[in-house]
């Protein structure tokens, strides 16, 4: 017999303290079948799952108390509040439950009836803690079922819980789950009352001796390893993803859009116009093939970040480098990030989301693109390759420390300017370490490259049409380059770049078709000044001025896949900011670079 | 050190790692305190040092069973008395 109100979509609300195996228990419970956004009006991540078609369950952000602060906390408060949800799943650490009862008690203050899951009842049993549900379940007036999430087990009668839709509003009447409400005036009274909760149900069997997670921050937290042992997961990371996993899978990707697709998609158009095969070839495939190639590098990337902050060795990063880190506004989680986009700035910006604050998240995302990303090494090369031959390591390390001297002073200008609100005190726990579950890291890296495939993969199409349309055409029909709109507005805009010394169409265009991706500035100037660029390019640049146009390069604009991580992440506002502080901030730092440099070569 | 009032009281800041002493109240930003007490940082509850990051701060702090780093700045703080 179908009941009318059994078809009613339920919507239940997880939530819980951070590390207690929440989103394990989330994806868990709803596989693939989730859905990622954001909350309206902030960047915190917003999930909603589905198990069969009539459950809903929204993961809310992991937050100690209601009361507080955080955007987490208020988003929480009010969603329960909303109306919209039916119940809630309140998952504990099973082997912590006097600070994780503190939330439930505050949660029992909404009147919606509370399913408790107490997880991780394995390591409390290893611990030496013995539990009486029973008795726990009268107590605090929920229903309670223990789990281990890690291991799958008891899930399934959460899953029964849910689908047998005991909780649809109608039935919500004389049962249990409304009862012992207590409202009260302090957190020290909560703590007491948990406290005499527990003290009729726990009974402990032994005492808790020296853990794994002690014996690892011995090692892993140490005064004169700690810093090695740091730079050495990042220097693993670097290599898994650009040399061992990433970077190989992108060049077969490469070589497979190139070699294989680009020919084939050749032979098929051997009948069609010129222009329409140079649209679908150079212009499309071309475009979007250069970005969807970053694939895999992006996916190799996040499944080693996802492995450090399932592991709980992320925390520890935020506790070694909150000193350094401390003085640009910014807490020390935030090394992770700027870490990373030196790789390359897009899986950099899409990790801020880790952060634990707003304002962090922002702040971050901007001073990201400042870290000398890979695609930029090439345009190094050629350059100091052609003018400073020899020296090119120089060059190009100051380069890179030129990018995060200035993020610094950007970071600093920045805390005191739009970012001075709010200035959030810094408390991070550090969890027990544990081994990261395969299928939710496999779930985590997927939903980043999902999410960089479809919103970025619409902007690029659409961009690599128009620049396409730019470089190909004038009022006259289809052109060569030198004849193409974009030469026009490259002559347009020339004359801005005067004072930095490297002022022609060609230089102009390059780094209007580099906002396409940076490496594409070599490309270009390959094919404008057509010829040997070793040669050419220092007829065309002085030592100084080059030394100018590259720290152009490594200031301007951010590229097109990192423009639509922004707007994806952050909004258009965020992006459009980003993209003019940069120019601004480019113009500046070259226009300093080339006078100063002049003067000096005039004095000496 | 901290003088309030003309009455001098310890903080989490003045215990070395391994010490452990009672928590007797939080002063300072609201924010922050009413963080630590939903916590569990509450009069009476035990915290121990753990030990201090490499550069010196932030320090591991332990109390309700778990660790938490906290700056220095805002361990000072944590009022805490009877070193045990």
């Amino acid at each position: 017999m179908v009941v009318a109100d059994s078809k009613r979509m339920i919507t239940a609300a997880l939530i819980g303290n951070p590390n207690v195996g929440k989103t394990t228990l989330f994806n868990l419970l709803t596989g693939l079948n989730q859905h990622v956004g954001n909350w309206p009006g902030v960047t915190v991540e917003k999930k909603e799952g589905f198990i069969n078609d009539n459950v809903k369950i929204v993961d809310l952000p992991g937050i100690y108390a209601m009361d507080t602060y955080s955007n987490e906390e208020k988003i929480s408060k009010s969603f329960l509040e909303s109306g919209d949800v039916d119940f809630i799943l309140n998952i504990v650490d099973a082997s912590n439950l006097h600070r994780n009862l503190y939330l439930t008690m505050q949660l029992k203050e909404f009147n919606i009836p509370i399913i408790l899951i107490l997880n991780m009842v394995d390591v409390a049993e290893k611990k030496g803690i013995k539990i009486d549900y029973e008795n726990l379940s009268q107590l605090l007036g929920v229903m309670v079922v223990p789990i281990v999430a890690s291991k799958g087990k008891g899930v399934d009668k959460i899953e029964e819980l849910l689908s047998n839709g005991i909780f649809s509003k109608a039935n919500h009447d004389n049962d249990i789950h409304y009862q012992n409400v207590v409202h009260f005036k302090s957190e020290a009274e909560t703590y007491k009352y948990i406290e005499g909760i527990l003290s009729q149900c726990l009974t402990y069997t032994s005492e808790n001796t020296f853990t794994i997670t002690e014996r690892l921050d011995k090692i892993l937290i140490n005064k004169f390893l700690a810093y090695p042992i740091f730079i050495a997961i990042i220097y693993l990371i670097f290599q898994f993803t650009f040399s061992w996993v990433g970077q190989p899978l992108a060049d077969l990707l490469d070589s497979f859009v190139n070699d294989w697709f680009v020919p084939h998609i050749n032979i098929l158009l051997s009948g069609a116009n010129g222009w329409f095969k140079s649209l679908i070839v150079d212009g499309i495939i071309g475009g979007v093939g250069s970005v969807i190639v970053f694939l895999p590098v992006i996916l190799a990337l996040f499944l080693c970040i996802s492995f450090l902050e399932d592991s709980g060795y992320m925390a520890r990063v935020a506790f070694l480098m909150d000193k350094i880190i401390r003085k640009m506004g910014l807490s020390g989680k935030a090394f992770i990030p700027l870490i990373i986009g030196f790789g390359c700035n897009v899986p950099g910006v899409m990790s801020t989301r880790t952060l634990e604050s707003e304002k962090d998240r922002k702040m971050t995302a901007l001073l990201l693109p400042l870290m000398s990303c890979n695609a930029r090494l090439p345009i190094y090369l050629v350059i100091a390759g052609a003018l400073f031959k020899g020296h090119e390591a120089v060059v190009v390390a100051s380069l890179y420390a030129l990018g995060v001297i200035v993020a610094f002073f950007i970071g600093i200008l920045f805390k005191n300017t739009i970012f001075k609100k709010d200035d959030e005190p810094f408390i991070i726990e550090l969890p027990e370490y544990k081994l990261p579950e395969l299928k939710s890291l496999a779930l985590h890296t997927w939903e980043k490259g999902k999410g960089f495939l479809r919103k970025a993969g619409t902007i690029i199409f659409s961009v690599s049409i128009i620049v396409w349309l730019l470089s190909n055409f004038n009022f006259s029909g289809m052109t060569e380059i030198d004849k193409s709109f974009i030469a026009g507005i490259g002559r347009f805009i020339s004359p801005v770049f005067i004072p930095l010394g490297f002022a022609s169409w060609q230089n102009s265009v390059s780094l209007l078709t580099g906002i396409m991706a940076k490496e594409v500035v070599v490309g270009t100037m390959g094919v404008i000044y057509g010829g040997n660029l070793t040669k050419i390019l220092p007829t065309v640049f002085t030592p100084i001025s080059a030394i100018s146009f590259l720290v152009f390069v490594l200031l301007y604009t951010p590229c097109i896949s990192l423009i639509a991580t922004m707007k994806k992440e952050y909004g258009s506002k965020m992006a459009m900011f980003s993209v003019a502080y940069q120019l601004v901030l480019a113009w500046l730092v070259s226009f300093i670079v080339y006078n100063g440099g002049s003067l000096i070569l005039r004095i000496f | 050190m901290i003088i309030n009032e003309g009455v001098v009281m310890m903080s989490v800041y003045d215990l070395k790692p391994g010490q452990t002493a009672l928590v007797s109240g939080i002063l300072g930003d609201e924010k922050l305190a009413k963080r630590l007490r939903a916590l569990g940082a509450n009069e009476g509850v035990k915290v121990r040092v753990k030990s201090f990051a490499p550069l010196g701060d932030p320090i591991i702090i332990n109390f309700m069973g778990f660790d938490l780093a906290i700056r220095k700045r805002d361990a000072k703080n944590i009022v805490v008395k009877d070193i045990i």
